[in-house]
């Protein structure tokens, strides 16, 4: 199946590149999330089987794919809108239109298998074709920051992904001295405990440096803040939530491998360093921002920062980690979404440039209200629960010190994101001539509000088979 | 022989340390790709003729050949200034770089590895710092980009170094390279001088907070 | 004592022939090849005139120098025969009396009190102080190759066997070939020929010298080549009979000193903001040459 699905897919992807027609690209575009959506559904019902030899369904997986499916519908569908909009007065040229449609369906793609891969050379391959794809879409504004921002994408990822693929190497040759050249992720479980644990350090190192450029985690997360700043929002949306996604399970499957050997507490400090390091990177930086994409992406660096440190953490840290990402993925990309209507108000993204968005369009601005409880993880939205729960995971370890830290630091960010979002919506704006503001139907963000309110109700109903995935995800990991 | 080849290739990265002109460093890759010819044609005994013959696309025409001929394409096409035009003086990054290998060799001390030549280890570890440091103290884009393909270098070293158990994993590091290296190479440095009409790229660094 | 004779002998033709190349490469006849001895002589015929602000370091530092050179060459062996003064760790004396001598001649430039001479006593410091840990390194990898540490036990138990030992010979032959450029004050590091003080290193530390003196510190440079060339000969001797060694001896004297001229023919001297980072090259490479040998020994693999 999976290999229909990339068939189908490379299809799709072949005949948005080269139509030139607006109604065929719409039409395509649908037929494409229809097929990602039928290759979820079917691998719901093929959970944990090997496919093509290289794919294996299991619980990481097939939670990632389902919270890329939904985005990826509404990606698509706010690309539409964006695509409608990004000019004043006309529309985008059409070739412009069939490359970023074809880009953001490789996007998908690579980034589905890369969820599905349960051999380390396979994830690190559709990891190199999500750099390509997102470089691309970087580019499609094609001013100078945009060719400035994908060239730094492009550059700074691709050395990244040769650091993993260093990594890759590690781990190869400390599998051949065990014995073993299956570089599959389950032969690797199983063997791990046997390898050397110099390599494995190594390795480990290396991957993370490595995919913490995608993940968007401190070593290389000045990459992906630079590539948020000047992406169109739908893929801005993408690269901030789902892509990071990508990073994580990427990290999260070295991680499950070191799991089970001596040096999973040299591991920990690794990624609780990362962590911490993201934590006040950010936390800095969201003080003096004044863009609001990029202060989406330090607060996404954040976030990513909380998670390597509920891995790093362990306990019942393990499964916070897993549900802050689902619940950041939808918060984050409600966010993106909406700031691409701000941008349609007051056409810009400068922070000082807008104000009195609640006289402008009102549903807009309830949902900049709940992006703000939700990603300041306020006691009603699930990332309040998700986060809560990896700090009850460092009280229990005792990082009673690093968990002060981080709570200074997320009170920082809070208040920086706070003073930034109220003056969107409240502060009278300056310079502002209101009379050529667009009517922007509701519908357009009732994406936003859906997306939302999931994050309402799975924080406090989470439904029976969304545990059991995750339980079954972190099931290699101690407890 | 393949350490001698290998202590070859290290010393041309000294002379990356100290070179000026964006000339010396195309030679200086160009030499690379042959030591790494030659290095793989003798260590990969085991491997199939047709993997020996993508090995040896990608060393001889594609390291060789290819990419210097194209470096030298762009470098004339942009107008780029022949001088490297590092942050630092030579004197500092030859320092540098002798004291990355020396940290790189202190550290295989570290391994007791029966199933990897220690020389490939710090050999390829030497590349993969020194191409990170040239990325880092130099100023154009054009030598970004080839401080990035000593990197890669570096990695084919390493991936040699398994390559007769696990074919699979070094041509997918070969394949790594090829794709890599066209996207960056000949995309961007040609896109970049289309948007900003300068004779001489400058470093893009109007994105910052 | 064999080695002291033939370094003695190759010292009188050695300068002649890289003038010899020099010339020829350029097109001209040149000078035959005992003229650089010539007029040595013809120097140590004169007297000298020393400057009054000067004190007896300037008087004393060429003999010194030149004595130094002497006691450096009476240490280098020739093949298995020892040289005059052989011991357990002879290069350091070997290294450090050539620094002696150096010394000397630094100080006495400085006792002149002209500016130009305290300006190329720097230069010269300078690049000795960079040459010295290359020499070190490359003598120590030899000295932990063979397990010996006197110069004539290194290179009688020197002896090429891998591929790996071919490529360090290579090695070890440029950077006492540099060596020898930098401590003689040559191309690429200094223009011997150059007729600007600002751009000279050991010539300018010489301007106030003249003639017996002059005639001593000229000689030591052609003596100092001829030790560097028999070292470099000694490399490759390993412990073949006199008959062999001595054509192989005066072979790759005449060689180095034909490559030395070629190489002054067709490089242009660096900058002087270049030459110590070509200097310390040197060090990395013999570095190289030290982890080469460690390769060797299997303390590593």
């Amino acid at each position: 199946m999976p290999l229909y699905y990339f068939i189908l897919a490379v299809v799709l992807i072949g005949c948005l590149f080269f139509a030139r027609s607006k109604t065929l690209h719409h039409i395509l575009l649908i037929l494409f999330n229809i097929l990602q959506w039928g290759f979820t559904i079917y691998e719901c019902f093929h959970f944990n089987t090997e496919q093509l030899g290289y794919f294996t369904v299991d619980g990481v997986a097939l939670i990632m794919l389902i919270v890329l499916s939904i985005l990826s519908t509404t990606s698509s569908y706010h690309s539409v809108g964006y695509l409608e909009h990004q000019h004043k007065f006309h529309t985008t040229p059409l070739r412009a239109q069939a490359i970023y449609y074809a880009a953001l369906g490789i996007l998908i793609m690579a980034q589905t298998g890369a969820f599905l891969a349960s051999h380390i050379a396979a994830t690190w391959i559709f990891v190199e074709l999500t750099t390509f794809a997102a470089a691309v879409l970087i580019y499609h504004e094609r001013t100078e920051y945009a060719i400035e921002a994908s060239w730094k994408y492009l550059f700074v990822c691709s050395i990244a992904i040769t650091f993993a693929f260093i990594g890759i190497l590690f781990l190869s040759i400390s599998a051949q001295e065990a014995g073993t050249i299956n570089l599959s992720y389950q032969s690797l479980i199983q063997h791990a405990a046997t390898f050397n644990p110099f390599w494995l350090k190594l390795a480990f190192l290396f991957i993370i440096v490595g995919y913490s450029a995608k993940m968007g985690l401190f070593p290389m997360h000045t990459v992906c803040i630079d590539a948020h700043t000047v992406a169109p929002p739908p893929i801005s949306a993408f690269i901030s939530t789902t892509l990071m996604n990508v990073g994580f399970v990427a990290i999260f499957r070295t991680y499950t491998i070191i799991a089970s050997t001596s040096i999973l507490p040299w591991a920990n400090n690794i990624l609780l360093i990362s962590g911490t390091l993201s934590v006040f990177v950010a936390a800095v930086y969201l003080l003096r921002v004044n863009h609001f994409k990029r202060m989406s992406a330090y607060s996404s660096l954040e976030n990513m920062g909380i998670v390597a440190i509920g891995l790093g953490t362990g306990g019942i840290g393990y499964y916070a980690v897993f549900l802050h990402l689902i619940f950041h993925s939808f918060t984050k990309a409600s966010l993106f979404y909406q700031i691409q209507q701000v941008h349609r108000v007051y056409k810009s993204y400068l922070i000082r440039n807008t104000g009195g968005y609640f006289k402008y369009y009102t549903p807009g601005a309830m949902v900049i209200l709940l992006v703000f409880i939700c990603i300041t993880a306020m006691p009603p939205s699930g990332m309040f629960i998700s986060e809560f729960m990896i700090f009850r995971a460092m009280f229990e370890k005792h990082y009673i010190g690093l968990l002060v830290l981080i709570l200074i630091l997320l009170t920082l960010a809070m208040w920086a994101l706070g003073k930034n979002f109220f003056r969107l919506i409240y502060a009278p704006p300056v310079n502002f001539d209101s009379s050529h503001v667009g009517k922007i139907s509701l519908k357009e963000s009732l994406s936003q509000f859906i997306l939302l309110g999931l994050v309402f109700y799975l924080g406090f109903n989470p439904p029976q088979q969304m545990v059991d995935l995750i339980n079954e995800a972190i099931k290699n990991l101690p407890h | 022989m393949t350490n001698v080849l290998l202590i070859v290739f290290t010393i041309s990265l000294l002379y990356l340390g100290i070179a000026t002109r964006l000339l010396t460093y195309i030679r200086i890759f160009a030499f690379q790709g042959l030591l790494l010819f030659g290095v793989s044609f003798i260590e990969l005994t085991q491997i199939t003729t047709l993997n020996l013959i993508f090995i040896l696309l990608e060393t001889i025409i594609f390291k060789t050949i290819v990419v210097p001929l194209f470096m030298n394409y762009v470098i004339k096409k942009n107008k780029i200034t022949r001088d490297s035009e590092p942050y630092l003086p030579s004197f500092i990054s030859l320092i540098i770089i002798t004291t990355i290998i020396i940290i790189t060799f202190i550290l295989s001390n570290a391994i007791n590895a029966s199933h990897i030549s220690k020389i490939y280890f710090v050999v390829a570890l030497s590349a993969l710092f020194a191409g990170l440091y040239i990325i880092i103290t130099r100023r154009k884009i054009i030598t970004h980009v080839m401080g990035f393909l000593i990197v890669e270098n570096g990695v084919f070293i390493l991936s040699l170094a398994v390559g007769n158990k696990m074919p699979m994993l070094l041509n997918t590091g070969i394949l790594l390279d090829f794709f890599l290296s066209f996207l960056v190479l000949g995309i961007f440095v040609n896109k970049i001088k289309d948007v900003f009409k300068e004779p001489d790229m400058q470093t893009l660094s109007q994105l910052r907070d | 004592m064999i080695s002291f004779i033939l370094i003695i002998l190759a010292s009188i033709f050695f300068t002649g022939i890289i003038i010899r190349t020099k010339s020829i490469v350029t097109g001209r006849k040149g000078p035959g090849i005992f003229q650089p001895v010539k007029d040595v002589i013809r120097l140590w015929k004169k007297g000298a005139v020393y400057s009054k602000t000067t004190s007896f370091i300037f008087q004393i530092a060429p003999s010194i120098y030149f004595a130094s050179v002497l006691m450096a060459i009476m240490v280098v062996p020739f093949g298995q025969y020892k040289g005059i003064i052989s011991f357990e760790g002879d290069f350091v004396f070997f290294a450090y009396v050539l620094a002696l001598g150096k010394f000397f001649s630094i100080i006495s430039a400085l006792d002149t009190g002209s500016s130009f001479e305290g300006m190329g006593a720097s230069r010269e410091a300078l690049y000795s102080m960079f040459a010295e840990p290359a020499f070190f390194i490359l003598m120590g990898s030899f000295a932990l190759l063979t397990g010996k540490t006197s110069f004539q036990e290194i290179f009688a138990s020197l002896h090429f066997g891998s591929s790996i030992s071919y490529i360090l010979g290579v090695l070890a032959t440029f950077v006492l070939a540099m060596i020898t450029m930098v401590e003689n004050s040559r191309m690429p590091i200094d223009d011997p020929k150059t007729h600007l003080e600002l751009t000279m290193v050991h010539e300018v530390m010489i301007l106030d010298n003249s003639g017996f003196d002059l005639g001593m510190i000229l000689y030591a440079t052609n003596l100092k080549f001829a030790m560097y060339g028999a070292l470099i000969a000694n490399l490759f001797m390993g412990s073949f009979p006199l008959y062999l060694t001595i054509p192989i001896f005066f072979g790759i004297q005449i060689l180095f000193a034909i490559a030395v001229g070629l190489l002054e023919s067709f490089t242009a001297r660096f900058r002087m903001n270049h030459n110590a980072q070509y200097i310390f090259v040197l060090s990395s490479v013999s570095l190289l040459i030290f982890f080469g040998v460690l390769l060797m020994l299997g303390r590593f693999n």
